[in-house]
């Protein structure tokens, strides 16, 4: 879940050209490349595609851990090819559609900060949706700090380990509880918060 | 695991549009029906169920990529109308995360909360039944994980004559594709197609892995529940 965090630092502290294009301009970017995906059913020129995609990784200097993460989508594509005959052109064209997709998003992501998405968003989704994705946002990081604190008190009762299954999963188990519980106590500290604030249902951002 | 995290550009335009027109139709509905006022007191609660189903689907536990969707206790804490827009919250940003295809949030949106939504009702059902929480809990999991398996399968078979397309590596309604040698081709590979996508065989790999998933999942939520009804009993709205 720290992946999370760390994209949304190189998001926020990246300094390359990509970093500086307009947030709507490359929204519009992946929705063109998701309609190429979509529409595209030769294998070449979803590979041209793929190889600007790819150059434009590197373009961005985003680290390659966070490239290896554009291949986790393969590992839910696998199952589909057991549905034709393990053809190759299927193979290829299969995983270049999704290699061309997770792509886009995770270059997207790595050089657009959530928040400026979700403004995007908001110019063609109702306000309390985009709030609502704004609020959830928030929220993994407030859970992301409990679960650190959690993860000592985790470690004390003997963590994660395969040797000792049940108890792993007591563990796994006891820590989402608590996250649970303590989620909904920080949501309805949240929700007087926002009251107090003269929250209108819907978040301002600077400009609005 | 029921939800297979669909990828982009393997289902049919007409699946994919439908599900998303669909997903934000309900979501309108909802929003309309719920007072304003309402729904804009629970976004925190929202968010932060959100939040957990995130990090939960962010936790791999075993090797073949299986993480837990928790969405059945969210049901049971939010109720269906709530699981079914958080479900709709975490299918975005999981996509924007890279875990799913953006064009299929309607659909992975859809079957997730049909899992939340069953989860809910096959909970108080049971419970009503048997009064004895971690049964009720294990039940009402293993059958909302295997409906939405089932419906992440129909949806599958949806697509079926697309894959032959695909499989085939031609159309004629493409927007693409060179046409050069048109006519001069062999025989139409579509002719023998049916027998090239296999939705058996595809059957028959996802529920064994499924089944590890269900039981995993339910094993979780149970000792879930049986933390917050140690310390939050009033969390899970049991009847008397």
């Amino acid at each position: 879940m720290t992946q999370l965090s760390f994209l949304d630092y190189l998001a926020v502290e990246g300094k390359s050209p990509l970093h500086r294009l307009s947030p709507g301009l490359k929204v519009t970017a992946v929705g063109g490349v998701l309609l190429g995906v979509v529409t595209l059913k030769t294998p070449p020129m979803l590979f041209v595609l793929y190889l600007i995609l790819v150059a434009l990784f590197f373009v961005a200097r985003i680290p390659l851990k966070v490239f290896l993460l554009t291949f986790y989508p393969l590992i839910f594509a696998v199952l589909f090819l057991f549905i034709s005959s393990f053809r190759l052109s299927f193979v290829v064209l299969l995983f270049l559609k999704v290699l061309c997709g997770s792509t886009a998003v995770v270059l997207l992501l790595t050089t657009t900060s959530y928040p400026c998405v979700f403004q995007i968003l908001g110019k063609v989704l109702p306000s309390l949706l985009v709030t609502a994705l704004f609020l959830t946002y928030r929220s993994i990081f407030i859970l992301l700090s409990v679960l650190e604190e959690t993860q000592h008190a985790l470690y004390l009762r003997g963590g994660f380990c395969w040797n000792h299954p049940w108890r792993s999963l007591n563990n796994v188990s006891n820590a989402f509880g608590h996250l649970i519980i303590k989620g909904m106590d920080a949501s309805e500290k949240m929700v007087e918060a926002m009251r107090i604030r003269g929250f209108d249902h819907r978040i301002r951002r600077e400009g609005d | 695991m029921s939800h297979l995290h669909l990828p982009d550009g393997v289902f049919p335009s007409w699946l994919w549009i439908s599900g998303l027109l669909l997903t934000m139709a309900l979501w309108f509905l909802l929003f309309r029906i719920r007072p304003k006022e309402d729904f804009a007191r629970r976004l925190p609660l929202l968010g932060m169920m959100a939040a957990v189903m995130i990090l939960g689907a962010s936790v791999e536990i075993v090797p073949i990529a299986y993480h837990v969707n928790l969405t059945v206790i969210s049901g049971i804490l939010l109720g269906p109308s709530l699981v079914f827009l958080a479900t709709f919250l975490v299918n975005i940003i999981l996509a924007l995360f890279g875990h799913g295809g953006i064009t299929v949030i309607g659909l992975n949106t859809l079957i997730l909360s049909l899992e939340g939504i069953l989860g809910y009702l096959f909970f108080h059902l049971l419970w009503r039944i048997f009064r004895r929480l971690k049964l009720a809990v294990f039940l009402a999991t293993l059958l909302a994980l295997f409906s939405s398996t089932m419906a992440m399968i129909a949806v599958v078979g949806l697509g079926a004559s697309h894959y032959e397309e695909m499989i085939h590596g031609h159309s004629e309604e493409g927007l693409f594709d060179f046409k050069l040698l048109k006519g001069k081709e062999g025989p139409p590979a579509k002719a023998h197609g049916k027998e090239e996508v296999h939705l058996a065989r595809f059957v028959a790999i996802v529920l064994p892995l499924g089944f590890v998933g269900w039981v995993l999942e339910g094993v979780i939520t149970v000792l879930i529940t049986n933390y917050l009804h140690r310390l939050r009993p009033d969390l899970l709205g049991l009847e008397p």
